[in-house]
């Protein structure tokens, strides 16, 4: 992976402004701090965290469905934020997104066949004629009968709804798709046969992809590589295999042992005491400290930078004790 | 809209549909001119040449009734359409481009609201003068406000929808956006305003007309019909009639057009039903059996839910299972399996549509007697629920009242049942037993002050507070973070423990959950039990295809690629013929499709509903 990636963000940074008083603004909620993040062509990224930790939020910058704070997003050299509307509409054809509910994705009142065809008539990449060719096609690829193009999305299930969401964002022929939570609506046979689908559109289209998830296995399966987020922070970063095997961070290796599992019988032991904190008032230092059994009074001081691992290609890593986990 | 819904409008919409075609046809009837003047015939009372009687400048009445509807209606019609697109776009387009944009529209729109209406109407006559245009005008800038609220209202929640956020990720321009996207779908709302605000645009016009500020004599309108009549109503009362009539019946006739057309634009239906026990009595065939002792704490047998109706698919067939005392029983399955209206039918909380058709739920008493809880009347089972029975939902930011101290409504659930002392004390202890920080503290927050997980706890902590024979928790962690979930499952393998006798039913759709938390497993498919054991023996050795389709369809082994099961779960109404699962069953014989198998015990202990059980061994 030594090439340019296609997708970079630097110094990601997004505040939300509470409501305050009359005349003053609300303190900012940090939901991403300085988040670094590189996607290459045909690379599966995964970026998994517990909610409140800046994955969604991530996600709709890189797609400038939503400004950042701070930091800049990096599409094939470009900064989309110096990009004029309208080559910034045309880019739009090449990065997608799939959302997590496939009930709300959808426009509940429109025909599906018309909702895939969407993206094909704004960019102008078919007539309305080779444009319905288009979409028999890709209801055919997602796995659907392509005679249900003229129903409404209600007359569908969960997962073929999430088919059709799929459909959509392929429409375009992206090279970048973010799928935020795709999965986690659905049933986990449904589920199985959503994940499948990603990665067999992937390795056959060499799509780039960033997939959002709450469940480590998940991502696993599907992606090459894992980001581990937590209030708004990566904490640990690496091939998605190795992470999974060798968990270095203690917020990574509490994420797995927390994940329910077929193998594992009898009493439950939570791996973690207490919850995530308010995203609003972040302790100090480092932000998992105060659920990490390894914490010392030292890593309540100072934010620990996220560090390449010695000796561990693509591995990084946000821990004071870094040297003492590996 | 569904076919009911159609025949609701008939009623408004067909005398609706007859005003209006009165009005459009009133020029070819044979009626006398409206403005005609007849001095003989002055305040005449009805007769066969003119039916409604004359007025007092000897006018037929029913023909200026009819021209005037023809001149109220256009004029309350065309101010409303004028108020709705000048108010509908103000409305979208502060709210979708909020900022500047929301104070030059809706803020603008907000202070005209803050001015009397009559007053203002009074103001815009009287600066541009009477007449049917200034009229409408005037009208119109009224009641567009009303639609700018309710477009900018509708719009920001539609906004934040993930389907127009997909519009943006597709490259749509805003205008595509708002018109293709945006309009229709905050429609149904505005057309219900529209109506509305017809009948209103209606009042006010009669009462401008009335002032004498409104419709220019010697043009008929109501209003101007009533402000004659009022001068001579002591000699002809019944002119004072006529238009009052007609303006009030059409004004009625508008609104109830509303309230219909407002049901069946929202998409949510209505329940009906029969309450509580006289629904559920009217369903069920009394006992086959009287109700015998049976072992263990919970017994359910043939439980069978459906939708009412002859022909009204069960949605819940033929399930039984047993639970002992200090057993933990799990029901798995996907959505549609039927799992929550098993645990909801043993609480006796079905939703209003649905009934228990047949079966028997038997709960074994203190002294060992057993009682069918499908058979007992609402007030004994209410003594039951959060005393003997109780449950703990999926949702906890839903099952607990915003406006209440969760410390009040933990010792809700102990009044309830009779506790008076030291209720406080017992609530803090309950609150620490759940583990939750500082319990004193705690008692004292509303819920919105606590975690997702906290909120959980507490709902733990009501439903134990009775030291209930029976735990029913349906999904009780699937909406938490998975660190949390592990601390609840933690938590309620820990209560079990010390709750000694306590049965548990663990309602969820994640099998390695199960796993960690279960002694026993019924797994469910499309209604029916399809598999049950010892979770160890299960897990070890399935003897359902759909069981251990489910267990290699978990993301956690080795393997590359995740097996999936094809298909989905079928509907109610489509069910196979045979065995349910076996369109998806990579086992299926002929066999399989042409009879539904019977539930088999292939060990003690275990059951399946699989004839190739053997051979999946």
């Amino acid at each position: 992976m030594s090439a340019a990636p296609l997708l970079r963000g630097e110094g990601l940074t997004r505040a939300f402004h509470r409501r305050g008083g009359l005349f003053r603004r609300g303190a900012p909620v940090m939901a991403l701090r300085g988040v670094d993040i590189a996607v290459h062509g045909g690379e599966a990224v995964g970026v998994v965290g517990e909610s409140g930790c800046g994955k969604s939020t991530l996600g709709r910058i890189l797609l400038r469905l939503m400004p950042p704070s701070a930091g800049r997003v990096i599409f094939e050299g470009e900064d989309l934020a110096a990009l004029p509307a309208a080559r910034l509409r045309a880019l739009r054809r090449r990065m997608q997104m799939v959302f997590q509910d496939p009930y709300g994705s959808l426009d509940p009142r429109r025909s599906v066949g018309a909702q895939i065809a969407d993206g094909i008539l704004i960019h102008g990449l078919a007539g309305k004629a080779e444009a319905g060719e288009r979409v028999t096609a890709l209801l055919h690829q997602v796995g659907l009968d392509p005679d249900h193009a003229r129903r409404l999305p209600h007359e569908f299930s969960g997962g073929q709804r999430q088919r059709l969401a799929v459909a959509r964002a392929l429409a375009t022929r992206p090279d970048f798709i973010v799928a935020d939570e795709p999965v986690s609506a659905l049933d986990v046979s449904i589920q199985a046969q959503v994940v499948n689908l990603l990665a067999d559109l992937r390795a056959e289209l060499g799509l780039a992809l960033l997939f959002i998830s709450h469940d480590l296995h998940v991502v696993r399966h599907l992606c090459d590589r894992v980001v581990v987020m937590y209030l708004g922070r990566v904490m640990e970063e690496g091939r998605a295999s190795e992470v999974f095997h060798a968990p270095l961070h203690p917020y990574t290796r509490a994420l797995l042992a927390a994940s329910p599992s077929l193998r594992r019988r009898g009493n439950p032991v939570a791996p973690l005491a207490g919850e995530v904190p308010s995203i609003a008032n972040p302790p100090s230092g480092c932000v998992f400290r105060t659920r990490c059994g390894l914490a010392q009074p030292a890593c309540a001081e100072a934010v620990p930078p996220l560090e390449p691992m010695p000796g561990a290609p693509g591995r990084r890593l946000a821990c004071r004790r870094a040297a003492e986990l590996g | 809209m569904g076919h009911g819904g159609l025949r609701r409008l008939a009623l408004p919409g067909g005398l609706l549909a007859g005003i209006l075609l009165l009005a459009l046809i009133t020029p070819w009837l044979p009626l006398p001119d409206p403005v005609r003047q007849d001095i003989a015939g002055r305040l005449a009372a009805p007769a066969a040449a003119h039916w409604l009687g004359q007025d007092e400048y000897g006018r037929d009445v029913l023909s200026r009734i009819l021209w005037g509807a023809r001149v109220s209606l256009s004029v309350a019609f065309a101010a409303s359409l004028l108020a709705a697109v000048a108010g509908t776009l103000l409305g979208i387009l502060g709210g979708y481009f909020r900022g500047v944009v929301e104070l030059l529209t809706v803020r603008v729109a907000e202070v005209v609201l803050c001015f009397p209406p009559l007053l203002l109407a009074l103001l815009v006559v009287t600066l541009l003068g009477p007449g049917a245009t200034t009229l409408i005008l005037s009208l119109a800038i009224l009641f567009a406000p009303g639609f700018a609220r309710v477009a900018y209202a509708e719009t920001l929640s539609a906004r934040a929808l993930d389907y127009v956020t997909a519009q943006q990720a597709l490259g749509a321009r805003s205008g595509r956006i708002l018109i293709r996207t945006l309009l229709p779908n905050i429609a149904p709302p505005l057309i219900v305003q529209f109506s509305l605000t017809i009948a209103a645009a209606l009042l006010l016009e009669s009462g401008l007309s009335f002032l004498g500020l409104g419709v220019v004599p010697p043009s008929p309108s109501w209003g101007l019909m009533i402000r004659g009549a009022r001068a001579t109503m002591e000699q002809a009362p019944l002119l004072l009639l006529w238009p009052c009539l007609a303006l009030s019946g059409v004004v009625l006739v508008l609104n109830l057009f509303c309230d219909r057309l407002r049901d069946v634009l929202d998409p949510r239906g209505r329940t009906q039903g029969r309450p509580g026990f006289l629904r559920r009595i009217a369903a069920l065939p009394t006992p086959a059996s009287p109700a015998s002792a049976v072992p263990g704490l919970l017994a359910v047998e043939g439980l069978t839910v459906a939708l009412p109706g002859p022909a009204g698919a069960p949605l819940v067939r033929d399930v039984g299972f047993t639970l002992a005392p200090g057993e933990t029983l799990a029901i798995v399955g996907e959505s549609g399996s039927g799992k929550t209206m098993t645990a909801l039918a043993i609480m006796g909380l079905l939703p209003g549509e649905l009934r228990v058709v047949s079966g028997r739920i038997l709960l074994t008493d203190d002294d060992g007697r057993a009682r069918d809880l499908l058979r007992l009347p609402e007030q004994a089972l209410r003594r039951l629920r959060g005393n003997d029975l109780a449950m703990v939902f999926q949702d906890p930011s839903a099952s607990l009242n915003p406006l209440l101290r969760v410390g009040v409504q933990v010792a809700e659930s102990l009044h309830a049942h009779g506790a008076t002392e030291d209720v406080q004390a017992r609530v803090v202890a309950l609150l620490r037993e759940v583990g939750l920080p500082d319990p004193e503290r705690a008692a004292r927050a509303y819920p919105h002050e606590l975690s997702g997980g906290q909120r959980q706890r507490v709902m733990i902590a009501a439903a134990v507070a009775n030291q209930p024979r029976l735990l029913l928790a349906d999904e009780p962690t699937t909406a938490l973070d998975v660190t949390v979930q592990a601390q609840i499952l933690a938590l309620l393998a820990a209560l079990k423990r010390a709750g000694g006798a306590m049965g548990m039913v663990f309602v969820t759709h994640n099998l390695a959950v199960v796993a960690e938390i279960a002694d026993r497993l019924v797994v469910m498919y499309a209604g029916e039990v399809v598999e049950e054991g010892p979770v160890t023996e299960v897990f070890a050795a399935p003897r359902h295809p759909y069981t251990a389709a489910l267990m290699a369809s978990m993301p956690e082994g080795e393997a590359e690629r995740l097996s999936a099961i094809p298909g989905a779960v079928p509907q109610p109404w489509a069910m196979p013929a045979g065995c349910r699962f076996a369109p998806r069953c990579d086992f299926a014989i002929e066999a399989c499709r042409t009879a539904p198998p019977a539930l088999v015990a292939p060990a003690p202990g275990r059951r399946t509903r699989c004839l190739r059980w053997k051979e999946l061994a």
